[in-house]
């Protein structure tokens, strides 16, 4: 409930005002200077009225200068600032340039990896989808066989019922990764259309959104309409589908209805829908795909059985998202694709996102989107990877591209000092360049040399790419034969995957020893004399190549934090360890003692953590007053002793300093959701909802 | 696999901690103390006040937002590289995204939505970006030199048409595209499933970039991973300010003020005398009833219309009707049936409240 009417209820007719007029939009965007100047809350109220305004338009023809500006004004005297690369002072400088540069190869490289996952999932479809081509194919010309209407016949009021079969309504039913979410599969609904419409077929999709219940039958009505006939109608009438689909040959294609997400739809509009469209399906041979991401019996659950009864239904099944994974991976990174690749360490996170906690292939292209993107804004040498992605000739000196800020840091890069290159050897530059160009590929190939090897154990590509791309690896110790002993006692390669398949490989070579074949021993020796070479030869991890951090994204903390948000720990710990945040000396030294000078909600969160799941919100206004009252002791005696003379209110009486204060804590904690509002039934404790792993004060209580 | 460990040993932790504090609260009695036993004043007044605290460390809060600055760049690049940003940690985030917008989102269009409001018009929203951005597509295609298209109208449409629009208008340049500020996408207003799809279908616009912040610890919950994935496209930030909600706030009701008695006295008085004068007179009588009968379930929906039209107050029972559903929308007047089957209606507020009421009617 909003606090007092006067605020509750803004005029949407001054919103309307103030987007539009340049005057207002002016005055809004010294909000923020003059809220600290607001003294009294009712002058306040003028600005929360404006619920949305435009702040700028954009200055067109500025371009340029607007962001030379914008950046020149960042630069500031501030501590981070100082701290800043050369090489980033330098792109400072002509940053307008670098930026767009920037941009450009990001842009180009991400279309590549874009494009390139598109088309393996396209790929991977492609069975399906023709099979669903081949079934509407052959299902559409058993219909006509049936006998085609005429015209006349066809745009009657009412349908012609000549027998029982023909109002059946031929379904497929495309089931999709089990009880994941439908997210991967929307784009393969959306290919699934384009290859359909490229079929002939008249496609229209819809989706849980026009099968809701709010719209009801109507509403997916007008969706197919606007679909087929044209976007402006604005009537739900069967009988506009029936003498569009007579018209000008479009009779000669069947129509197609893509329901994508089949399990969020409402039941009962989609059972209303399909018998409305199975009543006309004499006139229009429609063609029901509907996707099912949990069990292929879902639709039983979602229809009704008059609904069912209509439906003659043919499974097709996609496949998994763990398969498209390892398709998608070979593709980008083990087939020459754009140069970029990810650490070990990154690849074990995406990895581990993947298998522990998001499970959609979706996912993981925008991790590997973020890691890309954060490539290029954190590492300046990027844009070279342009060059990699298009087999262009490498950049030389000449390029411009190599200033001498850029050789700096590109000597000063860790693969580069830890190998001992120096600046002395700089002629080598093109020579390390181009060996980094060209190290992928011999690497690629070993590793899909172990998939294949370890797919009869159906080993995923996925742990077969993080293993190799570990730097601190040692796969010939396993293979040599000393090692076995060794190796059981070594902890950390406990999971090898490389290793497993090694010693499924010697396996087979001593068992073939004991038997009889010499042949077969001699083409395993062959074999593991052929894997032993090339794993020593080719198998260097690609960050252990100098300069490797002009196509290798390493920030493995960095592309979490982007992608995973913790509020509710970060919060919680924001709060809980404000003063380290903050860097303040004042409270940095506290210890476990709350201290008058740290941040008030700091403290009242602090002393939260002392309750049990509910507060009583006198307690801890007390003991948040006994932290506070040493500061303000000497300051405020005065309302001391006023707020100690009499307990009720008086219109004339100061609040409590400490009142005031906690007033804006509990709210602060309110808008965070740490605590939950007092109930009626208990008007005086508040909840806590939110607990922290690091909770040490009920551990100490315990 | 340490991951894995790793995300169970965190779930024990949480869980464990839930158990403890329910534990504690077993064990040690509850206290009994009341709120009312602290001295507190009147809202309004803490409402000024609180608007007046000091803040504390605001050399180092003010030091902590010029770190953030040296973010601006980055967050520019990440918006033109299509993405959308969410800001979270604790703190008022409000100046730090204007200044942002202010200051690095010149060469774009910026549209500010105050997402903390109650007020919030999704379709005002809309039409405000559309206008933005056909202006915009426009300005660019004379520059290119191709024909402008007809003068568009939106204020007729409706939401999905808006969005049509806003998905369908293309533009060869990439790199063209409006800034949508969200202060609180988790906010009150726009907290409900619907709003925040179709900020997601706006998202996913190509040509709209989207700077929300959060500030619920829960906020995430409001999006499915097509959304997140797909439509926002977020890049999270964690960028605790410190700075104080101030206009955050406001809507929200304070625990600490002595809510009840002053209060909705207060909201009843304010919606009365916004009411007639005979609507008034009938609200009197039903006061003055239950004030008198205090001990009753309340007034008799028949007495109250008897002793009404004595009075000339109302005509028929059909004006005395539309007063009480004028009272029951404003939650200032409750029916129940006492004992005998009868239709009563009293008034939620205690003696004390509606004696302060009636005063103030009176004044």
């Amino acid at each position: 409930m909003a606090p007092s009417t006067t605020v509750a209820d803004p005029q949407p007719s001054s919103t309307t005002d103030s987007f539009d007029s340049n005057a207002a939009a002016e005055n809004d965007i010294r909000i923020p200077k003059l809220f600290s100047l607001c003294a009294a809350f009712d002058t306040c109220l003028v600005f929360f009225v404006a619920a949305i305004f435009v702040l700028h338009k954009a200055s067109p023809g500025s371009k340029s200068t607007a962001t030379v500006k914008s950046k020149r004004r960042i630069e500031s005297p501030s501590p981070k600032i100082a701290k800043k690369s050369e090489i980033e002072s330098a792109e400072e400088e002509d940053g307008q340039f670098f930026s767009t540069l920037r941009l450009r190869v990001f842009e180009t490289v991400w279309s590549k990896i874009d494009k390139t996952i598109q088309d393996v999932l396209r790929d991977s479809n492609s069975k399906v989808f023709s099979g669903i081509r081949d079934w509407i194919c052959e299902s559409f010309e058993s219909i006509r066989s049936s006998g085609a209407l005429s015209l006349s016949e066809a745009v009657r009021s009412y349908p012609v019922l000549s027998q029982p079969s023909s109002k059946q309504l031929f379904t497929a039913l495309v089931l999709t990764s089990k009880n994941l979410e439908m997210v991967d599969d929307l784009l393969t609904f959306e290919d699934l259309g384009l290859h359909l419409k490229s079929q002939g077929c008249h496609v229209a999709k819809l989706s849980s959104m026009d099968f809701s219940a709010k719209n009801g039958v109507g509403g997916c009505l007008r969706g197919l309409l606007r679909q087929f006939v044209m976007p402006t109608v604005d009537v739900a009438d069967v009988t506009i589908l029936a003498s569009w689909y007579r018209e000008s040959g479009n009779h000669k294609n069947p129509v197609v209805i893509i329901v994508d997400d089949t399990e969020r739809c409402s039941g009962s509009v989609l059972s209303e829908f399909i018998l409305l469209l199975s009543e006309w399906a004499v006139k229009v041979p429609i063609f029901l795909i509907m996707g099912v991401s949990t069990a292929h019996d879902a639709p039983r659950k979602i229809l009704s059985a008059n609904a069912l009864q209509r439906l003659c239904a043919t499974k097709f099944t996609l496949s998994s998202p763990a398969e498209r994974m390892d398709a998608v991976l070979e593709a980008v990174f083990l087939k020459p694709c754009s140069g970029f690749t990810v650490s070990h360490k990154v690849a074990l996170f995406m990895r581990s996102y993947f298998l522990c906690q998001d499970g959609t292939l979706t996912s993981f292209v925008k991790t590997l989107k973020i890691a890309c993107l954060q490539h290029f804004s954190l590492e300046p040498l990027s844009i070279m990877l342009e060059h990699f992605c298009q087999d262009n000739q490498l950049p030389g000196e000449g390029t411009g591209l190599l200033t001498e800020a850029t050789m700096k840091h590109a000597f000063d890069l860790p693969s580069v000092t830890r190998n001992k290159i120096t600046r002395s050897t700089c002629e080598m530059l093109p020579q390390f360049l181009l060996d980094l160009q060209r190290m992928p590929n011999p690497w690629s190939i070993v590793v899909l040399c172990i998939y294949e090897a370890g797919k009869f154990d159906k080993l995923r590509l996925l742990d077969v790419f993080c293993e190799t791309l570990d730097p601190e690896a040692r796969y010939l110790k396993y293979f040599s034969p000393s090692s076995i002993l060794n190796s059981q006692s070594n902890v950390s390669g406990r999971n090898s995957v490389i290793r497993r398949i090694l010693r499924k490989l010697r396996k087979h070579a001593s068992r073939s020893n004991s038997k009889l074949e010499k042949e077969l021993k001699a083409m395993t020796d062959k074999i593991s004399a052929v894997i032993e070479f090339m794993l020593r030869e080719y198998m260097k991890p690609v960050e252990t190549v100098p300069f490797n951090e002009i196509l290798c994204f390493k920030n493995v903390d960095k592309l979490q934090s982007a992608l995973l948000g913790d509020p509710r720990g970060r919060i919680q710990s924001d709060l809980l360890e404000s003063h380290s945040i903050l860097n303040c000396l004042c409270c940095s030294q506290r210890g476990t003692t709350l201290l008058p000078s740290m941040h008030d909600t700091s403290i009242l969160y602090a002393l939260a953590q002392e309750h049990a799941d509910v507060i009583n919100l006198h307690d801890w206004y007390q003991s948040f007053k006994t932290i506070l009252i040493p500061r303000n002791s000497k300051a405020k005696s005065k309302s001391k002793t006023t707020s100690k003379s009499k307990k009720r209110k008086e219109r004339c009486e100061e609040p409590e300093p400490p009142a005031e204060a906690s007033i804006q804590a509990v709210m602060e904690l309110q808008i965070a959701g740490l605590i939950r509002m007092p109930s009626k039934r208990r008007p005086d404790f508040v909840q806590r909802v939110a607990f922290k792993q690091e909770d040490q004060f009920i551990r100490q209580d315990q | 696999m340490e991951d894995i460990d790793n995300i169970e040993e965190d779930e024990c932790g949480f869980s464990r901690n839930y158990f403890l504090a329910k534990e504690l609260s077993g064990s040690s009695k509850r206290s009994a103390r009341k709120l009312s036993d602290i001295n507190i004043v009147d809202e309004q007044e803490l409402r000024e006040t609180a608007c007046n605290i000091e803040t504390k460390h605001e050399k180092e809060i003010s030091e902590l937002l010029n770190e953030y600055k040296t973010m601006y760049p980055k967050w520019v690049f990440e918006l033109r590289c299509g993405f959308g940003l969410l800001m979270y940690g604790f703190g008022s985030k409000k100046g730090l995204i204007e200044d942002f917008a202010s200051s690095s989102l010149t060469e774009y269009s910026v549209v500010v939505i105050n997402g903390y409001l109650p007020s919030v018009n999704l379709k005002q929203v809309l039409l405000a970006i559309a206008e933005l951005l056909s202006e915009m597509l426009k300005s660019r295609r004379k520059s290119s030199g191709s024909l402008a298209k007809g003068q568009e109208t939106f204020p007729s449409r409706s939401i999905d048409d808006i969005l049509s629009f806003l998905h369908g208008s293309q533009s060869e340049d990439k790199d063209c595209f409006v800034c949508v500020v969200v202060h609180n996408i988790d906010g009150p207003a726009i907290r409900d499933p619907e709003s925040q799809q179709t900020l997601a279908q706006l998202a996913s616009c190509s040509h709209i970039r989207i700077i929300a912040s959060i500030d619920h610890v829960n906020a995430p919950l409001l999006w499915d991973k097509k959304m997140v994935h797909k439509q926002f496209n977020w890049l999270w930030h964690h960028v605790p300010t410190f700075a104080p909600y101030k206009v955050e706030g406001v809507f929200f009701p304070l625990v600490l003020a002595q809510g009840s008695t002053a209060q909705t006295a207060k909201t009843a008085a304010i919606v009365l005398q916004s009411l007639t004068p005979n609507a008034q007179n009938v609200f009197k009588i039903l006061a003055e009833y239950q004030l008198s009968h205090p001990d009753e379930d309340g007034m008799p929906t028949e007495d109250l219309y008897s002793a009404s039209r004595e009075r000339f107050f109302v005509s028929s029972q059909v004006t005395l009707n539309s007063h009480l559903t004028e009272f029951k929308d404003h939650e200032l007047v409750k029916t129940k049936r006492n004992s005998d089957g009868q239709e009563c209606l009293s008034i939620p507020l205690s003696s004390d409240a509606l004696r302060q009421l009636l005063l103030d009617l009176n004044q």
